[in-house]
């Protein structure tokens, strides 16, 4: 990706696996990919393709038995100097002061990702008097600019009430006010309209291209959801079963799309712009289970364009084929 | 579509009013007006979708029909196999049964919708057992020609539904939704949990089987796209109403009500190249326990005017087979989506 300013997130290599009894699933198998400040990177894929675990391993938030076995994650602080994020304890002091500062995280669901017990006031000022030393009574202020700054009406009223007294377009918004109350550099939003309807979704999708605009920050959006990705973002990763099959532009992808598995994505989707009652092309088969990834390429079974000999016998690389975009298939390389 | 253009369920002013009780003597302080005053009728061998965004009402209607819920008002006019018509919301509970073989419903979840502990036989062959086949193996040959037809392997029958995968598992449902040859299938949602790529083979499926056995679908989904690819026609729900119901092209090339014009245009569409001006609706669903006077959806229209506030619009058929309620509906020109 031809970007003249220094990326403020750079993953190279990640690998996170879980070691279970019944064997060892590899949720991200060498990720590697950059945020840029101000820049919406998307990351797409289906379930099971690692999306949410790159996330919950940027933050060192991956569950037991969950573990990075490999790779960097660096980011560039504000004072530009850079960390290296894998090298960190995730109960340690460093990750804390990133997490929730540097680093603001929205979650899918806004119902479980709030405390039932607690009301949203309360979960605001816990987070902003955990970040910046400020006192009770500045921390509410605070939380109130934050909610009136996502949009919800009457923010001195709503943030005493608790967060089943909010809608769910209003949660996702309480949810995003917490993530953003610290000022973050880079906001990663995992499926952050998912549950939600479409007019609700077309809110907080402006909401979040508003916010970024007035706060120059990068986001990263997970979601799985052609429309969202073809609608936000400016680069895009796509996975598959853990592995980063293509990146590119937005445009690249939608428009130029390298990858077997990218372009036939693109073509299964029913779109509201597609004729109807047509019948769709198909990707064969389903995604296999975790504990029986293929060997080689892992989507080489569904794959229209596999190559036997090759595809199932070693895993292609990511490479670039032109300066924007890369791709991992053994169609754009010499074996 | 060759079809006769016969009538197989007319929907009546259905209402579903579902009661608020509150207190220690749970009194009853307010009603919940989940469907109200719904009216459409859908031909034999044809699709009609309900479309509309959570808590309108389409789940609800869908299972007023089947009389999951018994409505609280209006008539279910449906023409069994044998040509009579009978007002399945009048029926008394204990004649149900028959008419049941005749609508069937596909579920949402495929996880929650099949019982972990049956195999697939049983699973499949149920419904077979409840409406009086007891012969064993007519039952195991029926379910075999199910699976077969649903694109699963009749040896797989003596499995659990846990060794297979979402699509799979919705096919599954779909066999057992097959076995008493129903003419009516209520489908709700049931491509919204599957994986993108797993949607398209389902969608192609519920065609298939269309053509193949002449079935009638209705089809109660969020996802326009979705709604678009396997629909005739569409009707479009909004705070327990239909608000706009047209033929699928004319509903999303030519809408002519406000809230389907927001809806389509808050589509995210698969193309960075279409990032065009979309409209954001303001503001929040109605409530359907306490809704506004008037149209419900003129506290978010950006057309609404003073008849708006105080009238509730009545359906209209503005051009043959395109119902439209909205007071505006013949003055407004609205944006569908862009033709490819």
């Amino acid at each position: 990706m031809a970007n003249d300013n220094k990326p403020l997130l750079s993953v190279r290599n990640l690998k996170t696996y879980f070691f279970q009894d019944e064997g060892t699933v590899k949720a991200v198998d060498s990720a590697t990919f950059d945020v840029y400040p101000g820049k919406t990177l998307g990351i797409v894929g289906e379930s099971g393709c690692g999306k949410s675990v790159t996330a919950q391993s940027i933050l060192r938030i991956v569950d037991q038995p969950g573990r990075i076995v490999e790779g960097t994650i660096t980011l560039t602080r504000a004072d530009g100097s850079q960390v290296e994020l894998t090298g960190l304890h995730p109960d340690s002091e460093q990750i804390r002061a990133i997490r929730g500062a540097e680093i603001g995280l929205v979650f899918q669901e806004p119902m479980t990702s709030f405390s039932p017990v607690h009301t949203v006031g309360n979960q605001i000022v816990e987070a902003i008097r955990l970040h910046c030393a400020v006192g009770e009574k500045e921390a509410r202020q605070r939380g109130i600019e934050a909610l009136r700054s996502v949009g919800i009406p009457n923010p001195e009223r709503r943030i005493d009430e608790y967060a089943f007294e909010l809608s769910g377009g209003l949660r996702q918004r309480a949810m995003i006010a917490v993530a953003l109350s610290c000022d973050p550099r880079l906001l990663i939003a995992d499926e952050p309209t998912t549950a939600l309807d479409v007019t609700t979704q077309a809110q907080i999708l402006d909401l979040l291209r508003e916010l970024q605009k007035e706060r120059g920050m990068a986001i990263m959006l997970i979601t799985h959801n052609l429309g969202v990705i073809a609608e936000m973002a400016d680069d895009v990763v796509v996975m598959y079963l853990g592995r980063v099959v293509e990146e590119g532009s937005v445009d690249d992808i939608f428009h130029n799309p390298k990858h077997p598995y990218t372009k036939a994505l693109l073509h299964s989707i029913p779109s509201i712009e597609s004729t109807p009652r047509i019948k769709l092309p198909t990707i064969t088969g389903s995604i296999p289970h975790p504990y029986n990834r293929p060997s080689g390429c892992p989507f080489y079974p569904r794959c229209e364009a596999y190559m036997p000999g090759t595809c199932d016998a070693q895993e292609p690389a990511l490479l670039a084929v032109d300066e924007r975009q890369k791709v991992s298939c053994f169609l754009y390389q010499d074996r | 579509m060759s079809n006769n253009h016969q009538v197989l369920l007319d929907v009546k002013n259905l209402r579903k009013f579902f009661p608020i009780r509150r207190g220690v003597l749970q009194k009853v302080v307010g009603h919940v007006r989940a469907v109200d005053d719904v009216t459409f009728y859908i031909n034999q061998g044809e699709t009609l979708s309900l479309v509309g965004e959570s808590g309108c009402g389409k789940t609800t209607t869908a299972r007023c029909i089947l009389r999951a819920y018994d409505p609280s008002a209006g008539q279910v006019f449906f023409r069994a196999e044998d040509g009579q018509v009978m007002d399945v919301a009048a029926l008394p509970a204990n004649q149900l049964q028959p008419l049941r073989r005749q609508m069937q419903m596909i579920f949402q979840d495929p996880f929650s919708s099949l019982n972990p502990r049956m195999t697939l036989l049983d699973i499949v062959g149920e419904p077979l057992l409840v409406h009086g086949e007891k012969a064993a193996h007519k039952r195991t040959e029926r379910v075999a020609e199910l699976l077969r037809l649903v694109g699963l392997r009749p040896e797989y029958m003596r499995r659990y539904p846990h060794a297979f995968s979402g699509g799979q598992r919705q096919r599954i449902g779909i066999a057992r939704a097959l076995a008493l040859n129903p003419r009516l299938v209520v489908a709700d949602e049931p491509v919204s949990a599957l994986d993108v790529s797993v949607q398209a083979q389902i969608l192609n499926l519920m065609l298939e089987l269309q053509e193949k056995l002449g079935l009638t679908y209705l089809f109660v989904a969020h996802d326009l796209s979705v709604v678009k690819h396997i629909s005739e026609r569409v009707a479009v729900m909004y705070v327990g109403r239909i608000v706009e119901m047209a033929p699928t092209k004319e509903l999303f090339y030519a809408p002519r009500h406000p809230y389907t014009e927001a809806l389509m245009s808050a589509v995210p569409k698969p193309d960075p190249r279409l990032r065009s001006e979309r409209i954001v609706l303001q503001g929040e669903v109605a409530d359907p326990a306490n809704p506004p006077p008037g149209c419900y959806f003129h506290p978010r229209c950006r057309y609404a005017t003073d008849v708006c506030h105080e009238k509730t619009p009545v359906q209209e058929e503005i051009t043959p087979r395109h119902f439209v309620s909205c007071h505006r509906a013949k003055e407004i020109s609205l944006r569908g989506v862009v033709k490819k």
